[in-house]
């Protein structure tokens, strides 16, 4: 494969090269999107979050904002925050890459003047990535991420296991594949237990899967109506079960080799990890984001179409009405492997063509048409 | 071209790859190899929506992927369009169980 990418300070590799403007809290929003105003391609992450949380859903807060800045996408981040205290404590997780990270908190500046001094910054940033060069990457030096959503029988049938077929090419190449999903592993857990690597790894995966459920149970309720989703249903997929078992194809045959917490950082090579995540498309493309993921593969029967600001988002599709009504979001229309037309290898060979093609900078469905979902998961309300 | 496709040959269900008309014989190519199965569509089955590939009883584990999707909640006859209104999820049973 012929690839280039962005090396970073740390030696991690992007295939994209931005700057970011990080608002820590919902209070700073309006500051970060004025910059971004002011500096055209500098891109910001509003988000709804980060006053009064606290404990674990305040550290996945952080860690979700400090992995999207040290993203090796990124070239630079400029954050901006109400206060310095927690603003810097974002700041320095992202400073720890070596890349050049500027914050500003507004308490005793107001948006006006941090707009100004923030633009600065980003202005000079902007510059500073525009004369970056691409150079030669390996696959090894990746971490790539895999979803699907609006799933329908389809992707079972087709997308799902061409998907798998390119992952475990990539696995073998030395890439890190992130894959998550917990809800949605339901009725397959017992697939993924038996690849795990290890007796541990199996242990960890097992207990991150009981933990959900028993998450669920303490609400005293069912996901029944939530899973499968009524888009899923319209598709042709009846239970959990059965969303489940075409879910897991796309994970490919390789053993699961790591089980992640929501949006931990992991390095390339790492082969086939889980991470526990929602199972909604944006959520769980955030946290594959802030673990280090700077390329997603989605699959889609009914239509999704989910994008991220950092992150190219390869759209798959087997289900020929999806190819016909949305062909504007799919990046790899596969209808031909749905009817047998064309077998596996052949499909997997296409979506390693536009695979290599968007890591060289050719832009996605979803980059072109603007989707750039950025959604927190939080664990509790806060206080 | 293909119209209704298993995943394994001891399977219950197959999923149509277009929309099928009742009445129709339709070959069934089976995904882990071996000649092709038949049956007699009796219902419209929509691309993606599931066809029974023999009589399942009721309470009948259903089986796709060579694994359990569900349970049958009321008798399904071959060639009918299997979904929500006659199979439901062995999970998110969390009340009933032990």
């Amino acid at each position: 494969m012929r690839l280039t990418g962005y090396r970073r300070p740390d030696g991690r590799v992007g295939v994209r090269n931005h700057v970011v403007v990080l608002p820590v809290d919902d209070l700073s929003n309006r500051a970060a999107e004025g910059v971004a105003a002011l500096i055209p391609g500098a891109i910001p992450l509003p988000h709804p979050y980060g006053r009064l949380q606290f404990g674990e859903d305040l550290e996945l807060t952080f860690r979700i904002l400090s992995g999207h800045g040290a993203n090796p996408n990124v070239y630079g981040a400029v954050v901006i925050g109400i206060e310095p205290k927690w603003t810097e404590r974002v700041a320095s997780e992202i400073a720890r890459t070596g890349k050049p990270v500027e914050t500003f908190s507004l308490e005793g500046y107001g948006d006006l003047r941090t707009i100004e001094r923030a633009s600065r910054a980003a202005y000079r940033l902007m510059q500073e990535a525009s004369e970056l060069e691409r150079e030669p990457v390996e696959v090894r030096e990746l971490v790539l991420s895999i979803k699907c959503g609006e799933s329908d029988p389809t992707l079972g049938l087709a997308g799902n296991p061409a998907l798998g077929q390119v992952v475990d090419l990539l696995v073998d190449a030395g890439a890190t594949v992130i894959f998550g999903e917990t809800s949605e592993l339901t009725g397959a857990e017992h697939l993924i237990a038996e690849r795990c690597a290890t007796p541990e790894v199996r242990e960890a995966f097992l207990r991150t899967y009981r933990d959900y459920v028993s998450m669920i149970e303490t609400k005293g309720t069912d996901l029944l109506g939530s899973q499968p989703t009524e888009g899923n249903i319209r598709g042709g997929l009846t239970t959990i079960e059965e969303k489940a078992l075409g879910n897991v194809q796309k994970t490919g045959s390789r053993p699961v080799r790591k089980i992640l917490r929501p949006a931990e950082p992991v390095e390339p090579g790492e082969g086939l990890v889980f991470m526990d995540s929602s199972s909604a498309a944006a959520e769980m493309i955030t946290l594959a984001v802030a673990g280090g993921s700077v390329l997603h593969f989605f699959t889609t029967g009914q239509g999704n179409v989910v994008g991220h600001p950092l992150v190219p988002v390869i759209k798959i599709s087997p289900n020929p009405k999806t190819c016909e009504t949305m062909a504007e979001h799919i990046d790899v229309p596969l209808p031909d492997l749905l009817v047998g037309e064309i077998g596996l290898e052949e499909a997997a060979s296409r979506i390693l063509d536009v695979f290599e093609r968007t890591v060289r900078g050719r832009l996605t469905a979803a980059e072109l048409l603007g989707h750039k979902e950025f959604v927190l998961t939080r664990l509790y309300p806060s206080a | 071209m293909r119209k209704l496709v298993a995943h394994r040959r001891e399977d219950h269900v197959a999923v149509a790859v277009t929309d099928l008309a009742p009445g129709e014989e339709v070959e069934v190519s089976v995904l882990e190899g071996g000649p092709p199965l038949r049956v007699l569509v009796c219902e419209p089955i929509p691309l993606g929506h599931k066809v029974a590939l023999r009589n399942i009883g009721e309470g009948e584990i259903v089986r796709e992927y060579g694994e359990a999707i569900g349970r049958a909640t009321r008798p399904i006859p071959a060639g009918a369009h299997v979904h929500t209104h006659n199979l439901r999820s062995l999970r998110w049973d969390f009340g009933r169980k032990a």
